[in-house]
Formats: C-alpha cells, sequence, structure tokens
C-alpha cells in the first residue's frame, strides 16, 4: 500500500510525533508501544497508551483509554470535530468505535496487517454502514512506529497462553512495506520472539 | 448420513425427550426464573416459539464456495491411465500448488456430467482428421455359412470393441499449454501407437470444476453432477470441523451435569440482563451473558446489559453524536461492558504475580503523565455491575484463577453484535458465541450479504471466522424453529432451506419494523419484545 501524500503534512507530523512520544513512553514502562492523541482545533484534548495489562482486558486499547480522558471533561459531540493521531492504525474494533462516536479524521504511522481497521486488514472506516465514513492518513513517521514495534517484541511477554511456535520468525532490522501489530497480536507472539531473540543474541556472541 | 450421524441424532433426540419428561414433571413444583421458555415438541403448553442453533456461514463458506477453476482433462483406455497420470505429474511441473484433493482424478464416463463428456474438442478440431467409420453407411450383409441378411452397424461394432475408458484430470489449464500438453502427450502411448491412437484419438478437454472442497455431502453431491465427481471428506477447511461443532452444539442444549446452564436458560438470562439495565434508563435492552464450561461444568461469569444511556458525568445527559440511532456511550454495548466485567473479575481473583503485574501496568499510566480519575473512567467504560442481577454473577468468584482474557469462554447475546463488539470478542479470545437476532445493517458476524429471494441480509463480514485475523470461534444464530410442520429435530438436508426461510422472514420482520417502530407485538414471544429499537442501531 502506497500513502498519498497528506496536504500540510508538517501540521500533522506535530500531532504525531507527541503519539509517537506516547509510545516511547509505554515501551519504556514495558506496555505495548501504540500511542495516541485526539486534537481538537489544534489542541490535544486526550492521549491515551494501551491499558490492556493493567485491566486485563484485550479490548482496551489505546484509542479507549484516550477516549475515557476525553469524556471526563468534554460532551461526546465534541469527536465530531476532533482528528485522531495514533503510531498504528486502528484495529477492527477501534476502527468502528471510532466510527459510531463520530470521528472527524484518522492519522496513522504505520498499518496494522493483522487486525487494521482502516486499510490493513479491513476498511471499516468507508465501508457501506449506516454512521458517516471518515477520512484515513496513513504513513506519518511510519518507520519510527515499526521499530517501535520491534523493540517490544523482543522483551518478554509471559501472559501469553501455549505459544505456538513460529516457522522463520526472525528479528527483522530492514523495513518492509508493510507491518505489524497491536497488543494481543503481541502477546499471542511475543514469547517466541523472545526466545528468537535469545537466540540471536546467542548466535552473536 | 452417516451411521455415526444418524447414531448422535437419535441419541440426542432420546437424551432431550427423556429430559422434557422430566422437566415436565418437576415444572408443577419448580418455577425458575429463567424458565419462562417453554420445551419444544409437543409438550408446548404456553404459546410460545421453540429455538435452536443454526451455525452461522463462515466468510469464506459464502465468498469462495463456488469459486471454479479450469482444468484440463483427456479421455483414455484404462489399461493406460496410470501409466499416463505418472508422465503428466513428472511433466507438468507445480501442479501440485493448487490442491484438488476433494475431485477424482479418474472418472468414468457414466459418472460424468453430459457436458463434460461430449464438450467441443479443441486440438481435434485443430487437427481435424476425417474418420470415415463414422461416415460409412451402415451396409447389409451375408455371412459366409448363412444365407441370412444382416445389418451391419458400424457404430455398433466400434462400441463392442472398445474396451473400458476413463477421464483423467490432467492439472489447471494455467500449468501447461494446450499445445505443450498435446505434444508432450503424443510422445506416449496410447496416442502415440498409430494402432491405439486410432481408436482412442488425442482429446485433450477443457472442463470447468469446484476449485475448494465441498462443506457438506449435498454440496458434493451437486458439484458431482454439475463439474465433476467430488469427494466430501468430513472436513470443512473454512471453519470448523464439523465433529467439532457436533460436540459443541450437544454441550450447549443438553444439560450433562446438575445445575448446567442450557443455551435455553443462558438466552433468556441475556434477555432478562438486557431488560433489567434498560428498565432503569441505562439502555435499549440487548444482553449478554458469559459463560465458562471446565469439565462439563458450567459456571456463568460475567453478566452485563445495554448501558449506552448512562451518563457518562454525574447530572449530565448523554447525547446522541448522531441523529439517525441510538449511539449513545458506545463503551456502553453489552458486549464491551461484559468483556470488561470478566476483566475486572480476574483483576479481582488474580494470583499475586498478575496483581503485582497488572499493577506495575496502571502504575505505567502516571508515568505517561496520563490522569488518574478513575471515577470518570468506569463511568466510561461502565465495566463493573449496575445493577443487582449484574452485581449477583460480578459477586461470585468463579472463574478460573490466573486465565487469560477471555479465552474459550462462551457468549451468549440477544442481538448480534456490531463491529466493534464482534472484534472485541476476537480480541478477548472467546471459545463460542451465541445470539438470538440478527442485525442485518450493523451485525459482525454473519457472513451472509445478500439473498436472491430477500435482498441484502447483512454486512458481510463474518468477523467470527476470518482466516486473516489471529482468531476464529464457533457461533451461532438462536434460530426460531418453523412455526407449521415443524417436529422439532431438523435433518442436515433440510438445514440450509431452514436457514433461509428464517433470513427471509428476519429481514420481513425487520422491513415492517420501520412501520410499527415501537408498536407492540402482538405475539407474546419473550424474545420479540426485546429488539424495540430501530435495526440500524449498533448493538
Amino acid at each position: 500500500m502506497v500513502f498519498p501524500p497528506i496536504p500540510n503534512r508538517e501540521y500533522h507530523e506535530h500531532f504525531m510525533r507527541q503519539a509517537i512520544q506516547m509510545a516511547e513512553l509505554a515501551l519504556a514502562s514495558d506496555e505495548t508501544p501504540v500511542g495516541c492523541v485526539f486534537v481538537h482545533s489544534g489542541e490535544v484534548i486526550g492521549r491515551g497508551i494501551n491499558g490492556t495489562n493493567a485491566s486485563l482486558n484485550g479490548t482496551r486499547h489505546a484509542e479507549f483509554v484516550a477516549l475515557a480522558e476525553i469524556m471526563s471533561r468534554h460532551p461526546q459531540s465534541i469527536l465530531t470535530t476532533t482528528d485522531l493521531y495514533v503510531t498504528v492504525e486502528p484495529c477492527i474494533m477501534c476502527a468502528s468505535a471510532l466510527r459510531q462516536y463520530g470521528i472527524r479524521a484518522v492519522y496513522f504511522g504505520c498499518l496494522n496487517d493483522r487486525f487494521g481497521g482502516c486499510g490493513g486488514v479491513m476498511k471499516i472506516h468507508s465501508d457501506p454502514g449506516v454512521d458517516p465514513a471518515y477520512p484515513v492518513y496513513g504513513g506519518l513517521f511510519r518507520e519510527e512506529a515499526i521499530m517501535l514495534l520491534r523493540r517490544f517484541y523482543v522483551q518478554e511477554n509471559e501472559k501469553a497462553p501455549e505459544p505456538k511456535p513460529k516457522k522463520n520468525r526472525e528479528l527483522k532490522t530492514e523495513i518492509l512495506p508493510v507491518t505489524v501489530t497491536q497488543p494481543t497480536a503481541a502477546a499471542a507472539k511475543s514469547n517466541m520472539a523472545a526466545a528468537r531473540a535469545g537466540e540471536l543474541k546467542h548466535q552473536m556472541a | 448420513m452417516s451411521l455415526f450421524t444418524f447414531l448422535f441424532h437419535a441419541s440426542t433426540s432420546l437424551f432431550e425427550h427423556v429430559r422434557h419428561l422430566l422437566e415436565q414433571l418437576t415444572s408443577t413444583t419448580m418455577a425458575s426464573p429463567v424458565d419462562s421458555v417453554a420445551p419444544s415438541e409437543g409438550w408446548v403448553t404456553k404459546r410460545s416459539h421453540s429455538h435452536r442453533l443454526v451455525q452461522l456461514k463462515t466468510k469464506e463458506e459464502c465468498r469462495l464456495g463456488n469459486e471454479t477453476i479450469q482444468v484440463w482433462t483427456v479421455e483414455l483406455p484404462s489399461r493406460h491411465a496410470e501409466w499416463v497420470l505418472k508422465i503428466v505429474k513428472e511433466q507438468v511441473k507445480d501442479q501440485d500448488m493448487i490442491d484438488l484433493q476433494h475431485l477424482r482424478r479418474f472418472a468414468k464416463p457414466k459418472f460424468l456430467p453430459q457436458h463434460v463428456v461430449g464438450q467441443r474438442d479443441k486440438v481435434k478440431e485443430m487437427y481435424s482428421i476425417p474418420r470415415a467409420w463414422e461416415s460409412t453407411p451402415f451396409a447389409v450383409m451375408q455371412a459366409p455359412s448363412t444365407t441370412t441378411w444382416e445389418y451391419a452397424w458400424p457404430k455398433n461394432t466400434k462400441q463392442m470393441n472398445r474396451p473400458q475408458t476413463l477421464h483423467l484430470l490432467i492439472c489447471p489449464t494455467r500449468f501447461i499449454q494446450l499445445s505443450d500438453l498435446h505434444a508432450l502427450l503424443m510422445q506416449h502411448t496410447p496416442f502415440c501407437s498409430s494402432a491405439d491412437s486410432w481408436a482412442y484419438p488425442l482429446q485433450i478437454k477443457e472442463v470447468t470444476v469446484p476449485l475448494l472442497s465441498p462443506t457438506s455431502p449435498q454440496q458434493a453431491d451437486m458439484w458431482s453432477r454439475d463439474y465433476w465427481p467430488t469427494f466430501y471428506r468430513k472436513t470443512n477447511p473454512f471453519g470448523a470441523h464439523p465433529a467439532t461443532i457436533w460436540k459443541a452444539e450437544d454441550e450447549l442444549q443438553n444439560v450433562s451435569a446438575p445445575g448446567n446452564v442450557d443455551v435455553k436458560e443462558a438466552m433468556t438470562l441475556a434477555k432478562t440482563v438486557g431488560r433489567e439495565t434498560e428498565i432503569r434508563g441505562y439502555g435499549i435492552g440487548p444482553g449478554c451473558v458469559i459463560m465458562e464450561r471446565v469439565d462439563n461444568v458450567t459456571q456463568i461469569v460475567a453478566v452485563a446489559g445495554d448501558a449506552r444511556s448512562k451518563p457518562v458525568k454525574a447530572g449530565s445527559m448523554v447525547e446522541d453524536t448522531n441523529t439517525h440511532g441510538c449511539n449513545g456511550n458506545i463503551m456502553g454495548h453489552a458486549v464491551m461492558r461484559a468483556i470488561g466485567i470478566v476483566g475486572r473479575k480476574r483483576l479481582r481473583a488474580a494470583s499475586h504475580i498478575i496483581s503485582t503485574r497488572a499493577a506495575k501496568a496502571e502504575r505505567s499510566f502516571e508515568t505517561c503523565g496520563l490522569g488518574h480519575d478513575e471515577q470518570a473512567r468506569d463511568a466510561f467504560f461502565l465495566d463493573l455491575p449496575i445493577t443487582p442481577l449484574e452485581e449477583k454473577y460480578f459477586a461470585d468468584d468463579n472463574l478460573v484463577p490466573d486465565g487469560y482474557l477471555c479465552l474459550r469462554l462462551e457468549v451468549y447475546l440477544t442481538h448480534e453484535p456490531c463491529m466493534m463488539c464482534s472484534m472485541a470478542l476476537v480480541h478477548s479470545r472467546v471459545g463460542r458465541v451465541v445470539f438470538l437476532h440478527r442485525m442485518p445493517q450493523t451485525g459482525g458476524l454473519t457472513a451472509e450479504l445478500a439473498r436472491n429471494d430477500s435482498g441484502p441480509v447483512g454486512l458481510g463480514y463474518g468477523l467470527c471466522w476470518r482466516k486473516e485475523l489471529n482468531w476464529q470461534f464457533m457461533c451461532w444464530e438462536y434460530a426460531e424453529e418453523q412455526k407449521k410442520g415443524s417436529t422439532g429435530k431438523v435433518e442436515d438436508s433440510s438445514t440450509t432451506d431452514h436457514h433461509a426461510q428464517h433470513i427471509a422472514r428476519a429481514t420481513l420482520d425487520l422491513t415492517g419494523m420501520d412501520t410499527d417502530f415501537n408498536g407492540e407485538d402482538d405475539d407474546d414471544d419473550d424474545y420479540a419484545s426485546v429488539s424495540s429499537f430501530v435495526e440500524s442501531t449498533h448493538v
């Protein structure tokens, strides 16, 4: 997928930088490095990182955490004039929720080819449906968003049940056309990733 | 129907029969709140519909079921069949890349559809040779030893002398060009020998065959009739294995341990749960029940009703962001709430290790400079009980400790969930989902897009079983039995018809709701009153 040019890119990069910073903070505290900010009239009104580990709830994605903050201070209708900046494309669940809440637009870093809902796997943002569609713009600091995820996948996450061995799983260093995922897939696979990373270290030593 | 299937059905019916007898005996003394749906099959004294599980078709079953591929075939004497197949396997590269194991490699002419046996032969047209015996008229002859004149029919002679032939499915047409294949086969018997090739001219045909395995014996029969002899191997590459589905359906419907909850009771509870929040003005009626099944014992671990209208801030009203529906707080959908409640319950019952880790994760919010207004967060996510009924099931510490999300739990819903909730179920790794009402405009689980007889029937997402996603679960519609002529147990062969009729009827019902919105259903079906909102509502 080739991302089309984004008008006024620098303006949007400013906010995506803040979303990246959220993801950096998440990574520093062993959380899945996905970060997001909601922006209304040039002002950040909500920020979020994944809350799945804290809530033992696989649906507590960064977007929802930020929405909770927004709803505590603003009426829900503010979302119809609000844009979302998120380091990884919203998943199918979040894409649907954002559409039902009436978000104005979504800007993201990298695609989520495991369960992306804004083009990665499905197009929940623009499919025929009862709620108005919203535009999405991808590719803002894409490489950084991907590298954040890769750094996370070599960390350990022992909560996943019976991790399945994955053939050909290696730590990639070059950036390929499309990319990886959000938290729950991470949980299911990171054990193996960690084991592979261990192997790599072993080989290098 | 195989013997196994027969026995399975027979034992199930017997079991149900005995159970219904028992229910009859006990119903006079016991009145359970979840017993309002009467048992089916002639025992009904109260006017009510019986329901049964109808497994949802997966997206791939709907999308790919009729996909076909072009293959080359050739007719040849059976004594040469193995040799020619060997040549083809050696010489045509990469043909194993397409799995056609569901098709017979060799087929007798009598088992082939007429259009395949009698199809135009392209090579014959390329190298057309006049064949004398076909144009020679019959002759009248006298045998040397008699004086009788006999008619000699060239056609008869040909048929009698010609041994059995078979049709060989060579390979998909994309793997070898017609001219190359022709040249290859011309080098080998019987086509290279002038004697044999006289009787068996090389006739390569292009035939359309089903690309993918059939998912039922009926489909295999149909394809054998229409395309090429096809096997049904009692597997389903596009969904759960049939044996797994039978086992699941048995577990859902038959109470195998005292105190267990079956699908009927669970569904009634889901409805009650939804109504509990609705009468308090919190939501619009849908309900969700999450159940754990360990060693054949069921435990209801969480229940939640729709609470989209519950104000996020004290003293404020929930507003609709859209004018056309009852959007409200999307986090208040019953599925999202129930999943959240399971998380809260896990957190409460977590071992030291898990709770330490969760607490650490919680602290990372502060590290990230995120607000820590717990009250506001709870009011938004609504992942704590808000009715006495929800509280009752939340208080019960009956979850297997330190489980992962909602791994392999069973979910009972009054309505087909929206895309957000459907994906939330995928993220939560649930095992089985049963819902009562289809939501053709908003539902995320059904895979059908449209039907010829009734038009659009759904969005076609089929999220319960998508190969692209990292988790699949089995899903059923708890469909209403046919009112007339239904004997309760429906055989496999009529399943699809019944299903189709149900969909058609459901769609009609929904269409009817447009004009009769909020009107009380004249039927006293316990479930009917639940869908008192427009069909474009996300549930």
